[in-house]
Parts: structure tokens; sequence; C-alpha cells
């Protein structure tokens, strides 16, 4: 259970990866020895169709290259800075919202407005520079991305992962404003006036007041939900806007989803010229002495979290976990970099899972919120039934994990169908 | 620090396999113990060469025989291929256990025990562990063995008098009385099987397995529902040309509450292993299952055709699972209405036929 909340903003070294998981060809802006500020390009990430910069997050000198596990578990070059703690920056461009405009509550519609201060075309400039394309990887969310037509921008209010890590909701009651701001923003970069977050039910009613008093006169609409049930309620109110079956890249379908941390950013970037120099992560689980909601610099280790966080229990087996519990990773060592991507880690105990036969109950089939059929999808991979599997519109899967959570077998479902989808790819 | 990536700590919903078997486990022996006491209530005729306890201890006998058959066949086959060790814990014994009380409680009190540990041989060896064991096979074990005895030790399985049988002679005569509605609730008349007997307790279980989802209501209702309708339907057709129609409820309420109708949709007819696994399909299995029923009840020699057509739809399983490719709502509409038209046809052509 979460206890505090804490800070690491000033680590001695940061480990910044070069590549990841999308884009895999690293050209390095800086050498050795060299001196960078917070905010400076030290490299561009490239995946074929667009260049990201990576961009330094404290200010100090570059000291060598290392291979590291990189937080999708694949051994990447990570560029090391060793930090001077003088967090000198490069000046940056922001667009202010003028203050007459801020004070004036009743001002027409929220794009017009926008659009007086600032152009489409500023804003995803903005955004490119400072390198806010991935912030929230797990489930459905895609990158923040308008190379193609966007036609609506969701945001998710409720979980940091969809399900069971809730979003910080000091996070909403503090930052509502900005948090709403930050949307429109993303609404204008894409041309859109379909915004909508999604929010629950049993909110805490001030974090609901706060964004209900940012929302009102911005045509943004709010999705109420109920979260007791774990039914996949974002893929629900994503097709009802699309009003088709929704593809595993949102962004092919139009729609740009992320969550409420990722508006706050793009809040940030627009009117602050902040890059993402620091994240909130939550770090939770068993096998850790201290659970805490950590304000932590980009590039810091996760070892150098856990000392600070008095060490693991003294237990045999532990799982390191991140992202959600569904869909997220596993590691199999805590010397990693925190990312822009990480917003939650779990350590716990490994506890061994004994997989009954599966009894035909079909508890998968009536989850699957994509529509399709998990455990026959299951039965053709095991008997190896290639035009079965595409039969079975295997390629609707959005990769959800509710097969996983469903199963009373405890069979985990999602490898199966993962494997199948591969196999027809 | 290392750490284990062996299996993810995926959260995982309440509902588990073995909490459902141990839920129907429960519901089992419950029926199991109440068919045992129906049976010193029951009424013996007084030319009856046996008493009630005579009656009682048999049915006693039956339960155990079946369960320590069904368990001996399968320890045998665990020593075989070596999972002895499933025995290990109480988890292991349950399914041989339902198995075995579930073929005693389909046979009649008079069924001599070597037919009963042949039905319980052929049920769970043919049934069962030739397919590989629990969850694999395709025909529902119970059943194999019920069908087995019924077909090849027919004359020795002869019941006669119960509420169904009566109901046959009367629609081919034209006459019939409806027996005392409460004893019918409670249980007390003859029947084809020691479990089928008691409404009340069955009408029991089956809610409370529903709450628990051991039972799919979708296929264990489609099929009451459709029973209900179709009996209804061919009730109404014959009673219509009859000119009385003050018999059309009696004659729905036989086929509703005695036989194996109520047992089936508790028991046999939501079996998840042999049952189809998506909504569409368990909604048409349920139909397929309740039209042959009630088709084998109205033309066909025996009573009560619920074994036959349960393993037929067993049977048609792969096909209606093949059929199906996704389960959403335009599908579920189709479904629906062709089923609506299929209970319509059946019903129209039984009731003329009849």
């Amino acid at each position: 259970m979460i206890t505090e909340y804490r800070t690491f903003l000033s680590p001695k070294k940061i480990y910044l990866p070069l590549t990841d998981n999308d884009s895999k060809i690293a050209n390095l802006s800086v050498k050795e020895g060299d001196r960078v500020l917070v905010g400076q390009v030290v490299s561009y990430k490239f995946n074929g169709k667009t260049k990201t910069p990576v961009l330094s997050t404290v200010s100090g000198t570059v000291v060598g290259f290392e291979e590291k596990t990189d937080r999708y578990s694949k051994i990447v070059k990570h560029i090391v800075i060793e930090n001077d703690l003088l967090n000198e920056s490069i000046e940056s461009i922001n667009y202010k919202v003028k203050e007459a405009q801020n004070q004036l509550r009743n001002y027409p519609k929220n794009v017009t407005t926008y659009k007086n201060n600032i152009t489409a075309a500023q804003v995803r400039n903005q955004l490119a520079n400072l390198g806010i394309d991935k912030v929230s990887v797990d489930g459905l969310y895609t990158d923040i991305s308008f190379s193609g037509e966007i036609k609506h921008v969701v945001l998710n209010a409720v979980f940091t992962n969809e399900p069971f890590i809730s979003t910080d909701y000091e996070l909403i009651i503090h930052n509502a404003e900005d948090i709403v701001d930050g949307i429109c923003l993303l609404g204008l970069a894409g041309d859109t006036t379909s915004l909508t977050v999604i929010v629950d039910r049993f909110m805490p009613a001030e974090a609901l007041e706060e964004l209900g008093k940012a929302t009102v006169d911005r045509d943004i609409e709010l999705v109420t939900i109920d979260v007791k049930k774990a039914t996949a309620w974002d893929y629900k109110v994503i097709k009802k806007l699309v009003k088709k079956d929704l593809n595993i890249n949102l962004l092919e379908d139009g729609v740009v989803y992320t969550s409420i941390q990722t508006a706050l950013m793009v809040h940030n970037a627009i009117r602050k010229g902040l890059p993402i120099v620091k994240r909130q992560v939550a770090i939770t689980g068993d096998g850790l002495k201290i659970n805490a909601v950590y304000d932590v610099r980009v590039g810091t280790l996760f070892s150098d979290l856990v000392n600070d966080l008095e060490g693991y229990y003294d237990i045999d087996y532990m799982n390191l976990h991140i992202g959600s519990f569904l869909t997220g990773i596993q590691l199999d060592s805590d010397d990693f970099a925190i990312t822009q991507t990480i917003d939650s880690i779990n350590v716990s105990e490994y506890r061994k899972v004994e997989e009954d036969v599966c009894i035909k109950c079909g508890d998968c089939n009536d989850i699957c919120p994509a529509g399709i059929l998990p455990q026959n999808i299951m039965n053709a991979e095991l008997k190896n039934l290639n035009s079965r599997i595409i039969e079975l519109d295997t390629h609707l899967c959005v990769e959800c994990g509710l097969c996983t959570y469903a199963c009373p077998s405890e069979i985990n479902v999602m490898k199966w169908v993962r494997r199948a989808k591969r196999r027809i790819k | 620090m290392n750490f284990l990536t062996k299996n993810p700590p995926i959260v995982m919903n309440s509902q588990r396999t073995y909490k459902r078997t141990f839920t129907l486990h429960f519901v089992l022996i419950i029926v199991a113990v109440a068919a045992i006491i129906l049976e010193v209530l029951t009424v013996v005729p007084n030319d009856a060469t046996y008493t009630a306890l005579d009656q009682t201890f048999k049915v006693f006998l039956m339960l155990v025989t079946g369960v320590f058959v069904s368990l001996i066949i399968e320890f045998l086959y665990s020593l075989s291929n070596g999972t002895k060790k499933r025995f290990n814990a109480y988890k292991g014994y349950v399914d041989p256990i339902n198995t075995g009380l579930l073929i005693a409680l389909l046979l009649p009190t008079i069924t001599p025990i070597y037919v009963l540990v042949l039905a319980v041989i052929v049920g769970v060896f043919v049934g069962k562990i030739l397919f590989g064991g629990y969850g694999k096979y395709i025909f529902n074990p119970v059943l194999v063995g019920v069908l087995f005895v019924n077909l090849v030790f027919s004359s020795q399985l002869v019941v006669t008098n119960t509420p169904l049988m009566l109901l046959k002679k009367a629609l081919n005569e034209g006459t019939f009385q409806i027996n005392n509605l409460t004893e019918l609730i409670i249980g007390n008349y003859d029947s084809l099987a020691i479990g089928t007997t008691s409404l009340a307790l069955l009408m029991f279980a089956f809610a409370y397995l529903c709450i628990t989802k051991v039972v799919d209501l979708r296929i264990s209702g489609t099929f009451l529902l459709t029973v209900l309708v179709m009996s209804f339907g061919i009730g109404y057709i014959n009673f219509y040309v009859a000119g009385d129609m003050s018999e059309v409820v009696g004659y729905t309420l036989i086929n509703m509450i005695t036989g194996f109708t109520v047992f089936a949709a508790v028991f046999l007819i939501s079996e998840t292993v042999s049952s189809p696994t998506s909504r569409e399909t368990k909604m048409i299995y349920a139909v397929v299952v309740a039209a042959s029923m009630m088709t084998i009840r109205t033309l066909g020699i025996q009573t009560d055709g619920i074994v036959i057509a349960i393993l037929f739809g067993n049977m048609i399983t792969p096909l209606i699972n093949r059929i199906f490719k996704r389960s959403n709502t335009k599908t579920f509409v189709k479904t629906s209405l062709f089923l609506v038209l299929t209970i319509a046809i059946v019903t129209f052509s039984l009731g003329y036929i009849l």
C-alpha cells in the first residue's frame, strides 16, 4: 500500500537509453566529455519515419556509454551523464496563455480561443522538439502522434494503468486547470473538437469537482464509468466514439488515447517550455519496505530508488513488474533506468500459479471487449491450425489481458492469443 | 538483486475452477442425501415384497458403489500414467466422486448393482479416461455410462407409472388426470431415477449454482424456457384439436417438473467441458438439446429423451463452435432470431404430427 509521497530529483548519474522498442536507430549529438544542460538534445532516435530527440534531464558531463537492460527487458546502449547538481537549462520557447484570456472565463469554444494564441503546427513542433511522443505505453494507450488524421482525443483520468493502478487524485485536485489546458492543446494539435475524459463514478468528490470546474466551458465530454468491474471500459468508450472494431494501434482509427499525466506534461511543454525531466512513478509491492509515489528524475536507476526506500525484505524469490498487472513487462534485474514511459513498478513475492486444465467455460469469450473468442483461438494455437486462427479474427485482439484475468483455471490465455497473433502476422 | 520472470503477478478475479467443482460436489452430496431420505418417505404398495427401509438401503448402496467404482478406476489410471500425486489432496477426489454420484442418481431404484458398476466403468473409462481425463472429453461421461446401460440392460431397468409415461398414454388414449401437485413438488412419485424427484430441492440447487456461476444460466435458462414454450405449444395444439383446453397447463407442468428436465438443467446440460464456449453457441446448444428432447418425448419410444438429447448436443458442439467466429451484438441478435424461428417451427411440426 502506498503510504507516502517522496521526491528523488538529484541522482549522481543518469542513464538515458538511446533507443527503445520502436525506434531502433540512434544518432548521437554529443560525445564523451561534453557538458550538457537540462533539455539539451544528446541524441536522436529514428523509427524509420520520424526522429525523436533524447533530452538530457540534468546538467553535467557525459561520462560514457554503457550497455544495460532497458524497461522493455532488452539490452540497449545508454548514455551516462554525471550530474553537477547545478540544474542549468537551455533556453526554451513557450507559449503562455494571455493573461486577459485566462481571467475571462466565458470565452467561446476552446479551439478557436487557442488558435488565436497558438497554432496546431506550433503545438506539434513543440511536442516533437521536446520528445513528448511516448508517455503511457501500457494497454490501449497510444503515442502522442499527429501524423495521421486525428478524430478523437480521449484521456483516462481513472487509471494510471488499466485496470487496478489508479490515478493519483491529488494530481487532479492541484492541477485540474493545467490538465484541461493540456487536453485542449492535444485537441488543437490533432485539429479535433471531440475531446473525452473518462472519469470514475467513485472518484473523490473534490477531484471530480475540480475537473468539472475546469472543463465547464470547453466542450470536453466527461464519461463516467464504474470501475468496480474490470471490463475494459476504455475500449467500450472509444468503440462508441469510433463506431467500429478497434485496431491494436488506436492511431489508425484516428484516436489519441492517453492518461491525464500526459496532458499535464503537454501543458508544461507548451506553456512553460519544459521537457519531461521528472515524472511521477508509483512504486508498490510487498517486496519493498516502503511503498511510495515518487517524483523522480528521468534517467535515475531504479536500484537508487530502492536504496532510498530502505531496500527489499528478505524474500527468496521475487517478481519485478513494470506497468499494468495485465499487460506489463517482467524484468530480471533492478539495474534499469526510469524512463518517461514508466508509471508504476511493482516488486512482490513470487507466487507459483498452478494452471488447471481448461474446462471450456467460456468466461474469456464473454469478457473479451473485442468480441473475439480467446478460448477458441487458444485451442487453435495449441493445435497449430493457422487457417482457423485467421478465421477467428485474431488480429482484432488488443491484448488487454482480460481473458487471463477472467480465467478460473488461471491459464495465461493472453499468452496463447499473443502467440497466435505473432504466428499470422 | 535478481528476479524471477517465470509467470507475471497477473491479478485474477475470484472465480476458480476448483471452487466451482467443490460447489457442485457440495450440492450433489445434498441431493444424494435427499434422495436417500425421500426413499424412506415413499409409500410402498401393499403387495410389495420389500419395505421402504430396503429401498433406502438400496439407494445408499448404489450411491456408495458408484462413487467407489469411479474412484478406483481413476486411481488405477493415475497409477498407469504417473499422476498419482493428484490424489494427495481432497481436490483430486472431487471430480471422480461427482461422476460416480451423478451416474448413480440417474438410474432407477430397481437397478441391479452389477448394472450400476458397468455404467460407471463405461462412463468413467470410455467416456472420460479414453479421451484423456477431466477437461478433454467430448461426451458427458455420466451420460455415456447411463446410455450404455439403458440400451444394453433395458429389461432390468423397467419403471412403470412415472408421470411422463402416464402422460404419453393419456395423450394417445385421450384421458389424462394430473397428479397431486404438492406430491410432485416434494418428489413423492415413481420416477425414472433416484435423483430426479424433489423439484423443490432441485430448484433451490439451481438457484444456488446459478449464483455461484457453476451453472451457466444462458444454457440452463434457455433450455428450461425452450422446454416450457415447446411443451405449452404442443399441448395447446393437441388439446385445441381435442376441444378440451383445461389440461394444457397440466401437460406443460408435467413436462417441466417431472422426468429429468430440471435435473438435467442443474447438473447435466451446463457441464462446461462438453458444452460450447461462447454466448451464441451456448444458446444454440440449449435449444438443440431441448428440441431433441421434446421430439423424443412426443414421438419416440423412450419416455425421457434427455440422455440422448444431451449426447446429441455434445456431438454437434464442435460443429457449432466452428461455425461461430465472433461474439458480438450482431451475431447475438441474428442467433436469437434464428432460435425463436427454430423453436416455433419445431413446436408446430411436433404438435401437428402428434
